[in-house]
């Protein structure tokens, strides 16, 4: 019995094992996806990827071009400031939630926080400062809370992005939890992220045009002319989800922050352009 | 073979449907909580449709159209294990198509 007990731990053992060996590190992964579409379009610039969609689309990138006068994100970004700028009730700031004052460190967010072990996006961030300080919750997906990360995000821009996923084994769970969301396949059309964004970027999807993974999280928040406003990230998660008939998650919920934190990770080195445009 | 008990087995499953049509309430409660609970178990796999039908089911059931409330909760159970038998499947099949592993 005893004897039956120690084979089985052994075997289960074993059969763990190569599991945890057969785990690339993000870092791996990483270069392995740069390299997969750095193939895929020689002609694009490593930098050119944060542009998406335009990166890849010659009349695409004329239209948008001809936008750049006048970003219909601008007035958001202005009072993205301004509320950023306003004290709450109890005389604080967003600032003094944030290192630097929340200025220039959208590239670091989201981020492992090995204390609370959870992913932190900037969303939940400004979110959190608020409830710090005695203040109602914005909602998730759109208006002030698009509009304030946007600002901090135009404070932010040029610097290249860099998520860290720390040596700490709830962190990397963290990381892979997202991995594994980016590449399963989910709704009654039976298709993943990756379906899309890795297997068939540069081609047409009834009237859309795919961009690659590398490059996405860069532009967020982002104005869609098809919203007529801006949105944060996680709400184009929830639409991206939608599309194929699967149940989106909660915005900000663990499931999708750790998307995010995957996601993001896959655009280090990349310069933040956001908040920017999109169809 | 025992004749009997097989007219009786064969007349029993073609009543089943029949009574599912009749559309009793408690018809209609059973398939319907056994589709909720299913669409519970798909997690992060479940589907808009499978929630729609559920929607559909209930409000049917609410204006006591019962046949309709079944004919629908039938439809969100079978979308319902469609999606559990995908998150089933996927739990290993991510693996095949990700970009290092
Ligand atoms: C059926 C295809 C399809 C699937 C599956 C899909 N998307 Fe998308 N996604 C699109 C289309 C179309 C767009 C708009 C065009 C573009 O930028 O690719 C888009 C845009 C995006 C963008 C914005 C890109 C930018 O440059 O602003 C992000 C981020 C994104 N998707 C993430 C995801 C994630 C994460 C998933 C999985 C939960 C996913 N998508 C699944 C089709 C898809």
């Amino acid at each position: 019995m005893v004897k039956a007990k120690i084979i089985l731990v052994v075997l289960g053992a074993a059969l763990a094992v190569p599991q945890v060996l057969a785990g690339s590190t993000p870092e791996e992964d990483r270069k392995a996806m740069v390299e997969y579409f750095m193939q895929m379009f020689p002609d694009v610039p490593f930098e050119g990827f944060v542009n998406g969609q335009y990166a890849l689309n010659e009349d695409r990138r004329r239209q948008w071009e001809s936008m750049q006068d006048f970003p219909p994100y601008e007035f958001a970004v202005a009072d993205g400031q301004e509320m950023f700028e306003t004290p709450f009730a109890n005389g604080k700031t967003y600032a003094s939630c944030f290192e630097n004052d929340g200025i220039g460190i959208r590239q670091n967010y989201p981020y492992f926080d090995t204390e609370k072990n959870e992913v932190i996006t900037l969303e939940l961030a400004i979110n959190r400062c608020r409830e710090a300080n005695g203040e109602e919750p914005l909602k998730w997906k759109k208006g002030a809370i698009a509009s304030i990360s946007g600002y901090m995000a135009s404070t932010s821009q040029g610097k290249p992005i860099n998520i860290k996923v720390p040596d700490d084994p709830d962190a990397l769970a963290a990381y892979q939890d997202g991995k594994e969301f980016y590449y399963s396949r989910r709704g009654q059309l039976n298709f993943s992220c990756a379906s899309c964004h890795v297997q068939n970027p540069g081609k047409w999807i009834r009237g859309d045009f795919l961009s690659p993974t590398v490059g996405q999280p860069a532009n967020f928040p982002v104005h869609r002319s098809d919203w007529g406003e801006m949105g944060t990230l996680h709400r184009r998660f929830a639409g991206c989800n939608t599309n194929v008939r699967a149940e989106p998650l909660p915005a900000q919920s663990e499931g999708y922050r750790n998307l995010e934190y995957f996601l993001t990770y896959m655009s280090n080195g990349l310069p933040v352009v956001g908040p920017a445009t999109r169809p | 073979m025992n004749r009997p008990l097989l007219t009786i087995g064969i007349s029993l499953a073609l009543c089943l449907p029949l009574a599912a049509q009749a559309g009793s309430k408690e018809d209609f409660n059973d398939v319907y909580s056994k589709a909720q609970s299913t669409h519970q178990d798909a997690g992060t796999f479940q589907w808009t449709v499978t929630s729609d039908r559920l929607k559909a089911a209930k409000s049917a059931a609410d204006n006591g159209n019962f046949e309709k409330a079944a004919a629908m909760a039938n439809e969100a159970l079978r979308l319902a294990e469609e999606s559990v038998a995908q998150r089933k499947q996927q739990q290993e099949a991510w693996r095949n198509v990700a970009i290092g592993n």
